[in-house]
């Protein structure tokens, strides 16, 4: 076949690592890169939809909609005309695990990056007003139309996390939230989510490229050190489950979606641990590419599934056991049935069938570019290493991944398949087309 | 809390420089590559004179058909076996088309690169086109298009091309074709569009740490077997704008939001205008604080964005407001657009405005161009539109020393708010009553 093998990576992150933690709790990490004039500021809260208590979904989301509409020094939009008026780029995303917020802007701009994100960490709440919130609220009212509901198959996700976690577990709901908890909430119960969760302690800030960790730190403590921890940060309710389900869920929705296509997923193990790196190898076994085993047997073998809709990944929770998914589309003429009984082949053939060397190298040699892809930016290193130090407590450990996955062996997939992708722990969800009901 | 009040100065700024552009003869093709020093990955692209514009009348989608059957085996090996060799490197095939060129990219680890190319030229080149795998793949972008027409937006974008460029025209017909254009592509049409456009040399693209790259083996490697030379550039289109609006509805019944589509015509991308043009529209539509998206998101809350851009191509451009709107304010938004697009266009710009949209997008340069394949996007742009290789150190200083004057100007005379065509795409029950009330008359219903 090919003549050379991917290289084999000893380190999953070849560029200097450096950390320190500032009186106040905030720990800062500095990843220094001098090969362009770029450096990426990124702040990883450890917040998300997880820590939303019943009646408070999509609050995580919401804030971080807010959090662009101005702080004590900062007027209202005028973060975003600073960013992008110094020649950066900005966003910001809201999971079930956490919130982050990142710039990655021209280096001379790190101090300006560093002074916005300190006041809206610090000074966010004074500068919250009655009409920013009802603006926001509406925007993001917008976003769940947008990309939800005005889209066919476009719930997809709100749907399985209730089939996958059970009440009460803390990804049972999904990040966009409930409109009606939303629209329920007052100016003051906001107010309150910053002042429990936006605080130094349950914060890491990165900075990636062109800056020294002396030049960063000196500058955290001039513009975060004077920030005070919060010592009652709320606990997340719980994530404890027992096991893995016992009992398999359908659902099946009838609407305006032009051909029928099937879900299937499975809760695996948290993201960080060995057998979900199993379950990441195998995601890429089973779904990534043409060579993978749903292409292989469901869009060029059968053909049964339209070929640009087979998938199967991961979904990267930290906090309890994440889902793996697997999906496909109908082919003009196949029922959905046929197209169920083929992934649920793929999925239970594991145990006849396990993963061959080739298969996994497969797997691994694109799983690698993935990961260096991914590190190609400073933005995307300033993230993983606040990642890392906010789920693992070591910026460093985003080292291990790369090195991690290309070690995972045949025996690895099929004990974590043969514990996590029983049938009787499987949830089915089934789009068929027609009248919505 | 002690926050400090005062906010900081910029540094001293580091230039950034555009890394350095070499141009190597091989065998008959030019590769243009870019040296990326230290960078683990690298990235190659071949860029062929094939874009959608090649399409024969009524089979729109030849092209798109072509570069999913590329990968459906070669003269070598069958479809699985050249999967697992690519995909044993870490790669996938990127094969697509717009309207000025045809494209095969790979991106891998540097060391892989000559493997990879290697593979990128034998599907190029020499693919199978076995005509059962040609039809079968034909079908299913048949299908894919549906699926992705169910979708809001592809049949509003279709409405306004078609308004803007003619229905009967290529351009004014979608890129990928639509789904009867794709059904009604031959095998006959698909073979011959690879035999007449896919095995001219053309221009391999790379970007990477060069000193691990031997660029005259990875030309060889992309130009062998090609024979024919380099195909003439035809001249722009020309920008006739009407002098009255035209509303076009698109009926979805049950959206909860409105698409908009709002466009007319703009010049080509190599206008000696793209500069004070570009800054218009990010004033206009670009940034965050743009005006659009200050007034209908931040201000009205009708929207969760909404953009206004100018895209252009070799030979011709379009401007273009896209938004999804909550369908009740469907016609607030629409005449808040059309005055900002207006206002814009009379008054100019201001030089606070200006400042944020030349430096926003003088640094996206050194921001947006940190990877091996944005660096290809940007070699791209000047081979396709024959721009110098300083040309993006040049961009810099025109984006920054581009006057409220000059951008005015630009506003002034490519911005065309009473020629607009305008494509509502939503609950038609809806919203025409309210269309109609607010003097958008004359609606046309798009019946597809």
């Amino acid at each position: 076949m090919t003549s050379q093998p991917t290289p084999v990576a000893t380190t999953g992150y070849p560029w200097p690592i450096e950390s320190t933690r500032l009186a106040n709790g905030l720990r800062v990490v500095v990843s220094e890169d001098r090969s362009t004039p770029v450096v990426c500021v990124n702040l990883w809260y450890d917040v998300g939809s997880r820590h939303e208590p019943p009646g408070q979904t999509g609050f995580a989301h919401l804030f971080e909609h807010l959090m662009f509409e101005g702080s004590v020094h900062v007027a209202k939009t005028e973060h975003m005309r600073l960013v992008q008026g110094n020649g950066g780029s900005l966003n910001a995303t809201t999971n079930p695990d956490r919130t982050n917020y990142f710039e990655t802007m021209p280096s001379e701009h790190l101090e300006l990056a560093l002074w916005l994100e300190a006041d809206r960490m610090g000074g966010l709440v004074p500068a919250l007003t009655q009409e920013t919130l009802d603006n926001q609220r509406e925007v993001v009212k917008n976003e769940r139309r947008q990309r939800y509901d005005n889209v066919p198959y476009g719930d997809a996700w709100l749907r399985l996390l209730p089939l996958l976690y059970p009440p009460g577990h803390q990804y049972h709901h999904a990040t966009i939230g409930s409109m009606e908890d939303l629209n329920a909430a007052g100016l003051d119960t906001f107010k309150a989510f910053h002042q429990q969760f936006y605080a130094p302690n349950n914060a890491v800030l990165t900075v990636a490229g062109d800056a020294s960790p002396a030049e960063v730190y000196a500058l955290a403590e001039k513009y975060f050190g004077g920030l005070e921890a919060v010592t009652d940060t709320p606990a997340a309710p719980g994530a404890h489950l027992t096991g893995m389900a016992t009992e398999p869920v359908r659902e099946t929705v009838t609407g305006n979606v032009p051909a029928p296509r099937v879900y299937l997923a499975h809760r695996t193990f948290p993201f960080g641990t060995a057998q979900y790196d199993a379950i990441t190898v195998l995601s890429a076994v089973l779904g990534n590419g043409r060579g993978s085993r749903l292409y292989r047997r469901l869009a060029d073998g059968s053909r049964i599934a339209q070929p640009d809709y087979v998938a199967a990944y991961g979904v990267d929770l930290a906090h309890a056991p994440a889902p793996l998914i697997l999906t496909a589309t109908a082919k003009d003429g196949v029922d959905p049935e046929t197209l169920e009984a083929g992934l649920v082949e793929v999925l239970d053939g594991l145990a006849a069938e396990p993963v061959t060397e080739a298969e996994l190298d497969r797997a691994k040699a694109l799983l690698t570019t993935f990961w260096w892809r991914q590190l190609s930016t400073v933005g995307g290193r300033a993230d993983t290493l606040g990642r890392y130090a906010t789920q693992f407590g070591e910026a460093n450990t985003a080292a291990y991944r790369l090195p991690a996955w290309q070690s995972v062996t045949a025996d690895d997939v099929a004990e974590a398949a043969a514990l996590a992708l029983r049938p009787s722990s499987r949830v089915t969800l089934t789009y068929l087309p027609g009248e919505s009901s | 809390m002690t926050l400090i009040a005062t906010r900081p100065e910029s540094g001293e700024a580091r230039p950034y420089s555009f890394p350095t552009v070499v141009r190597a003869g091989v065998t008959g093709g030019l590769v243009v590559a870019a040296h990326l020093p230290g960078q683990l990955l690298a990235a190659a692209s071949l860029l062929l004179d094939a874009g959608a514009a090649r399409e024969v009348a009524g089979r729109e989608g030849t092209a798109t058909v072509l570069a999913k059957a590329l990968e459906e085996g070669t003269k070598e090996r069958d479809s699985t076996a050249f999967a697992l060799a690519l995909e044993g490197l870490g790669a996938e095939l990127s094969a697509s088309v717009d309207w000025d060129v045809f494209r095969a990219g790979v991106s891998v680890p540097v060391g892989l690169l000559p493997a990879a190319v290697r593979l990128l030229a034998e599907a190029t080149r020499t693919p199978k086109l076995d005509p059962a795998d040609i039809a079968r793949v034909r079908d299913d972008e048949v299908t894919g298009l549906r699926m992705d027409w169910a979708q809001p937006g592809p049949r509003a974008d279709f409405a306004l091309r078609a308004d803007l460029f003619g229905a009967t025209e290529r351009f004014g017909r979608p890129l990928h074709g639509d789904p009867e254009s794709v059904a009604a592509v031959t095998v006959d049409d698909v073979l011959a569009f690879h035999a007449s456009w896919l095995v001219r040399p053309g221009v391999l693209l790379v970007a990477g740490d060069l000193d691990r790259l031997d660029l005259d083996a990875l030309g060889a490697a992309a130009f062998a077997g090609t024979s024919g030379g380099q195909l003439e550039a035809e001249g722009p289109l020309g920008v006739p704008v009407r002098d009255v609006r035209r509303t076009i509805l698109v009926d979805r019944p049950g959206s909860v939001q409105s698409t908009l589509r709002l466009g007319h015509r703009a010049p080509h991308r190599a206008h000696p205008d793209y500069v004070p043009m570009q800054l218009a529209a990010t004033v206009l539509g670009g940034a965050f604080t743009s005006r659009l998206n200050h007034l209908i998101r931040e201000v009205k809350g009708y929207t969760y964005g909404i953009r206004g851009d100018f895209a252009l191509s070799r030979r011709f451009g379009r401007f273009a407001v896209s938004a999804s709107v909550q369908t009740a304010v469907t016609t607030p938004a629409l005449i808040d657009t059309i005055g900002e697009i207006g206002r814009t266009r009379l008054d100019g710009v201001t030089e606070e405005e200006l400042a944020v949209a030349r430096t926003w997008r003088a640094g996206q340069l050194s921001v947006d161009m940190q990877t091996p394949g944005s660096i290809l996007g940007a070699l791209s742009t000047l081979v396709i539109h024959g721009l110098p290789d300083d040309y993006y150190a040049t961009l810099r200083q025109q984006l920054l020393s581009a006057t409220v004057a000059q951008v005015s100007a630009a506003a002034a005379e490519h911005l065309h708010p009473e020629g607009l065509t305008m494509v509502v795409e939503g609950d038609a029950a809806l919203i025409r009553d309210e269309l109609v009330a607010a003097g958008f008359d004359g609606i046309v219903d798009f019946e597809r």
